[in-house]
């Protein structure tokens, strides 16, 4: 019935947009076809077919969406755009690997860059992520952020609610800071019920990385210092081996052990696989967890999904002084993980103006409305209209979901607070030693201060070998620093 | 093998017909990623962030050598290459003399066995992760019956090695099975027959006749699946990532991670050589042990 | 009773060890063939075996995989069987006829001929490309040109040095196999990229993705074929070379017939191989003729493993493969009156 009611709706939605143009092509882009790629659906690709469905109706044009496995979409693109054929005239991507890609990319036309469907974008996204050197030079297409799920019927049921009182001193409720978020892991961990505490991504390969960020922002991210969670934004120094860092790393591993016996290869699939088998009590993680527990037919806590935003914390490394900053409220940060997927336009692409004329179609409040609800295309919301429109979201979630659901997003998207992902030319080169060091400290063959020490200093020879300087105004860029 | 057959070999301007297309074919799409290759080895290049290539002399080749992790992940190949590889060979030899045997049920033997060979490395390593998923897997409700819950297959180096070992058995033993079993097929019969009525047992003629007769074919398998494992790499890239830590991963993933993430292709390039050097020495080394035997018996 | 059967025991025994093996190859197959029929919520739920009894099956991976929803499923499907049966059929062909002559006739190449070859190949390379200034596909073309040339002038006359056997030709031929594909994979592209700027389209076409698996698959046909050509009684050939038959006639009327097990053995290597391949399919084609392994490695999404997904995907990139193997298999049995041939 939901399903029938989605595909319903969206059948309509895509005879409006064709509806105004219903004979003529607006604009006419007869005879052209557009390439664009991304990975394997259904996620992403879902939505770029979808719009490609109704812009072809609307134009006249056609899209081929090509797919390719996650782990290969960033070699694919890369070689693409390096041997300077028109492959793609679309490409999907994360944003991370914006930097490595800008030279290669065209402006967005100064047209799209304002308006109402412009502003509606959230400022995050607009101001930041997709803008490189001061040219816009991606369209947001999903947005990204961790936030915090929790089951409502655990956290409200009397008994546990007396027990946690009982051990812990404060009352049982969505954490507030990082500390709380492991005692609700302990007190839920109870293995002989199949009940664990929290699931988080841990597998080398499997976004690990960015779970550890969101504990690290909670510690780094300085309200009076932005942009130096990663590096020291003056001297591109790595910042990773601070006591803010190795608190958030030892956190992180204290996670691991509060979670399923194989949480160690977790990657974010296996996250939402526990929590919608009700294997966690609480879990943080991409919007999807959400979607993917409030549906009935995946899923055997539909219903009891509560959101909240990240935890946080009242005590900040401030990485100027040196010393812990002691707040009189816990901050509350947003860690912007991933990012979300970015549409280009490759400059080697024969059709830039259809091309980005389809991405404009593909973003706008309406298409990208509907595809934020439905399920499978892994677009979350980016937009201050996808959150303000709850009647779109009672469709999948009960009432109470939705609010919370809504409310942990559009903070997450508008917090004062927000610590942006890391995107540097040469990514890959920094996070695999990440990587590496982060698997080893979690297998307790390293202690984190000797992990992150020896990732600082791989970062450190690594900004040297891509040059200091070239690095440090990238790393500004990323950041939206101003230029030095 | 390397046996120089005199007298059988004959001398016909035919033969130049019959070798030139395979050899022009890999000529010609070989020579260019030997000469891209060998030449950026040379140099220091990396495609992203883009910096000008610049000539470093054997400077890649002296870094990965200098470098524990290249040791580190050239033994671990070499592990699960050989350990795998012998596997391989006993299970798929036994089960080739079995069918041959006429064992019954055998046509739906052949079949089946050789299964695995067909299915996609990654398909089998995703497949594998489900198995072995310690929570949600079939093997954890069986390990859990012995009294052993929750194992960390694929989260432990030593049962993360034995998995991928055990996968590479599973998907393989068919490739080993179905040439031992091709050749089993060409043996004369006289042999044996001459053999029964000398009264020998099965196990004399397994050692006397049906070993020797197959160490020629016996041999060209085992290198070929020796060459193929130690390219291993999608398997151990959906299964554990080559992890924990760099323990479980294997030279070409290595070789992935530098060229495809990093896009590093001088060093990438030079990875490869020492690779190959690596993989002819032991190949010549393996050739070398083996040829008395093959003259012996020819 | 043929001497071949099995007696007594050790019939039993084996029949046992054939079944242990079989549930160890099937049990794996099975819980992919069960798995597809899972919905989401069966799976994360623990396992499960039996349809209908332990799980409730559904369609739901299936409708997603064959409606295109996760990758261009039928294009994907016929690219992998055209190519893949096209480029095995080719192989096996060209490759048996080598590793023919190969075993038959005596080759012999002077060490310094080949080295001949390598300098001019890559000086002329490199000259071309750094030098004269030409693109990197001409300078190529004109490079291995020269080189061909040279190497076949020079093998006319006596140069001194040692004189590489079929041995060493065979080696050769195996050692391309064993170059890692990272880096071989990316130069092949960098080539047919370049070959494209020339007007000669190579990537994401039927040719150059054919091409590339019949090279890749001649090392292994030419191995693997050699020993089963020597295995060959010769004085069949030596009759009807007395008898003047022409060598092409003794190769394809006598030789192939013969040798039909491994040649078929050998066949169904190779398809696996090329149906199977990745990485040169991930970086030699795009939307046209991209094949089913990438499809199936899609399934791994970044979003964690969707195994429903991953089941089908592979399941129907088996079952062609099983339709293959069940043919050629009975094919491979009629090897059996090779016996009756001496």
């Amino acid at each position: 019935m939901r399903r029938l009611l989605l595909s319903t709706t969206a059948a309509g939605l895509l005879a409006m947009a064709g509806a105004s143009s219903a004979l003529a092509c607006d604009p006419d882009y007869t005879g052209i076809t557009l390439t664009a790629t991304t990975q394997t659906g259904p996620y992403i690709a879902s939505a770029l077919q979808l719009a490609a469905k109704g812009w072809s109706e609307k134009t006249c044009g056609k899209v081929n969406v090509v797919e390719f496995p996650w782990s290969e979409l960033y070699p694919k693109i890369v070689t693409s755009l390096t041997s300077g054929e028109d492959t793609f005239d679309v490409i999907a991507f994360a944003p991370a690997w914006a930097p490595d890609f800008t030279d290669y990319l065209s402006e967005m036309p100064k047209a799209m860059q304002s308006g109402p469907d412009w502003e509606d974008i959230a400022p995050v996204y607009r101001e930041q992520l997709m803008v490189w050197n001061g040219k816009v030079l991606s369209q947001t297409m999903d947005g990204d952020a961790h936030t915090y799920t929790y089951r409502i019927d655990l956290f409200e049921k009397p008994e546990n609610q007396t027990a946690f009182k009982a051990k812990y001193g404060y009352d049982l409720a969505p954490p507030k800071t990082w500390k709380q978020y492991l005692d609700i892991a302990e007190f839920f961990q109870q293995p002989a019920n199949g009940l664990w505490g929290t699931a988080e991504a841990f597998r080398r390969g499997g976004q690990q990385f960015w779970f550890l960020f969101s504990h690290v922002a909670g510690y780094t991210s300085h309200p009076d210092n932005p942009g130096a969670m990663f590096f020291d934004p003056d001297t591109m120094d790595a910042q990773v081996n601070n006591p803010g860092w190795v608190r958030g790393l030892e956190e992180y591993i204290k996670a691991s052990k509060l979670a399923p016996p194989n949480a160690l290869n977790f990657s974010f699939g296996e996250v939402n696989a526990a929590f919608a088998g009700g294997q966690v009590a609480e879990s943080i993680g991409w919007g999807d967890t959400g979607v993917i527990g409030a549906d009935p037919k995946q899923s055997k806590v539909a219903g009891n999904v509560g959101s909240a935003s990240l935890p946080g914390s009242d005590e900040i490394w401030n990485y100027k002084t040196k010393k812990w900053d002691k707040f009189d409220h816990v901050i509350q940060t947003s860690f912007m993980a991933f990012g979300g997927w970015q549409a280009a336009v490759p400059a080697s692409s024969k059709n830039q103006d259809a091309a980005w004329d389809y991405i404009k179609f593909l973003t706008s409040p309406a298409v990208s409305g509907q595809a934020a609800i439905t399920g499978g295309t892994g677009v979350n919301p980016y937009r201050i209209s996808h959150t303000t429109n709850a009647d779109l979201w009672s469709k999948i979630f009960s009432p109470r979901e939705a609010k919370e659901y809504l409310g942990a997003q559009k903070d997450a998207v508008t917090a004062k607070n927000t610590a942006l992902d890391m995107r540097l030319p040469g990514y890959f080169s920094y996070t695999e030693i990440l990587e590496i060091e982060l698997s080893k400290a979690l297998a307790g063959e390293v202690t984190p201060q000797q992990a992150l020490d020896t990732v600082a200093q791989g970062w450190n020879k690594l900004t040297d070998d891509f040059g200091r300087d070239k690095q440090l105004a990238a790393y500004r860029s990323s950041m939206g620093l101003p230029a030095k | 093998m390397l046996r120089q057959r005199c007298g059988m070999t004959r001398n016909d301007p035919i033969k130049h017909f019959f070798i030139w297309p395979a050899l022009l074919i890999v000529l010609v799409i070989s020579i260019f990623p030997l000469i891209y290759s060998l030449t950026t080895s040379f140099m220091s290049l990396r495609l992203v962030p883009p910096i000008p290539p610049r000539f470093v002399g054997f400077g890649n080749y002296v870094e990965l050598l200098q470098n524990p992790r290249f040791w580190h992940v050239a033994w671990t190949t070499t592990i699960i290459s050989f350990i795998s590889v012998a596997l391989q060979y006993v299970i798929g030899f036994s089960v080739a003399l079995a069918l041959n045997r006429n064992v019954p049920g055998e046509g739906l033997f052949r079949v089946s066995f050789l299964l695995p060979m067909l299915v996609a490395p990654v398909a089998v390593a995703l497949i594998a992760r489900q198995i072995l998923n310690p929570t949600m897997g079939p093997l954890n409700e069986l390990m859990t019956f012995f009294g052993f819950p929750n194992l960390p297959f694929l989260t432990q180096t030593r049962w993360a090695i034995g998995a991928i070992i055990s996968v590479e058995v599973w998907q393989w033993t068919p490739f080993v099975m179905l040439m031992l079993l091709a050749g089993l097929q060409t043996l004369p019969d006289d042999v044996y027959e001459a053999a029964a009525l000398e009264n020998a047992s099965s196990w004399q003629q397994f050692w006397g006749i049906t070993f020797p007769m197959m160490l020629p074919i016996s041999v060209a398998v085992v290198f070929i699946r020796l060459i193929e494992s130690y390219k291993i790499m999608d398997t151990v890239f959906v299964m554990t990532g080559g992890g924990p830590g760099i323990s479980t991963e294997t030279l070409t993933l290595f070789a992935y991670q530098e060229g495809f993430k990093k896009f590093n292709l001088g060093y990438t390039s030079a990875l490869s050589f020492l690779f190959l050097i690596v993989i002819t020495v032991i190949g010549l080394v393996y050739l070398a042990i083996l040829k008395p035997y093959l003259e012996k018996h020819k | 009773m043929s001497v071949r059967d099995l007696k007594g025991n050790g019939r039993w025994w084996a029949l046992a060890g054939c079944l242990l093996w079989l549930a160890f190859t099937f049990f794996p197959l099975y819980w992919v063939a069960i798995t597809s029929f899972k919905s989401p919520l069966g799976v994360v739920g623990g396992p499960t075996y039996l349809p209908f009894i332990d799980f409730e099956p559904t369609l739901t991976a299936w409708r997603e995989l064959l409606s295109g929803q996760r990758g261009q499923f039928y294009n994907t499907f016929m690219a992998s069987t055209i190519v893949g049966l096209s480029a095995s059929v080719i192989a096996t062909a060209v490759g048996s006829m080598a590793a023919y002559a190969l075993v038959r006739f005596t080759f012999e190449v002077r060490l310094l001929t080949g080295v001949i070859f390598v300098v001019v190949a890559f000086g002329g390379y490199l000259l071309g490309r750094h030098i004269a200034g030409y693109g990197q596909a001409i300078s190529l073309i004109y490079a291995f040109v020269a080189a061909l040339a040279l190497a076949i002038g020079s093998s006319r006359i006596r140069l001194p040095g040692p004189i590489l056997g079929n041995n060493d030709i065979v080696f050769w031929f195996v050692s391309q196999r064993m170059f890692p594909p990272i880096v071989a994979a990316f130069a092949l592209f960098l080539m047919y990229t370049e070959m494209g700027k020339l007007g000669f389209k190579l990537v994401d076409t039927y040719i150059g993705l054919t091409f590339a698996y019949v090279a890749f698959s001649l090392p292994i046909v030419i191995w693997l074929m050699r020993d089963f050509f020597a295995a060959l009684p010769i004085e069949v050939e030596e009759a009807a070379m007395v008898d003047n038959v022409p060598s092409w006639r003794i190769f394809f009327g006598i030789v192939v017939p013969m040798s039909k097990p491994g040649l078929i053995a050998t066949f169904m290597i190779t398809l696996a191989f090329v149906w199977n391949e990745f990485l040169f399919a991930l970086f030699l084609t795009n939307s046209r003729w991209q094949t089913l392994p990438i499809l199936v490695a899609g399934q791994n999404s970044q979003r964690g493993d969707e195994w429903w997904s991953i089941s089908a995907a592979a399941l129907v990139a088996i079952i062609p493969m099983v339709i293959m193997a069940g043919i050629l298999s009975r094919m491979m049995r009629s090897g059996l009156l090779l016996g009756a041939i001496k």
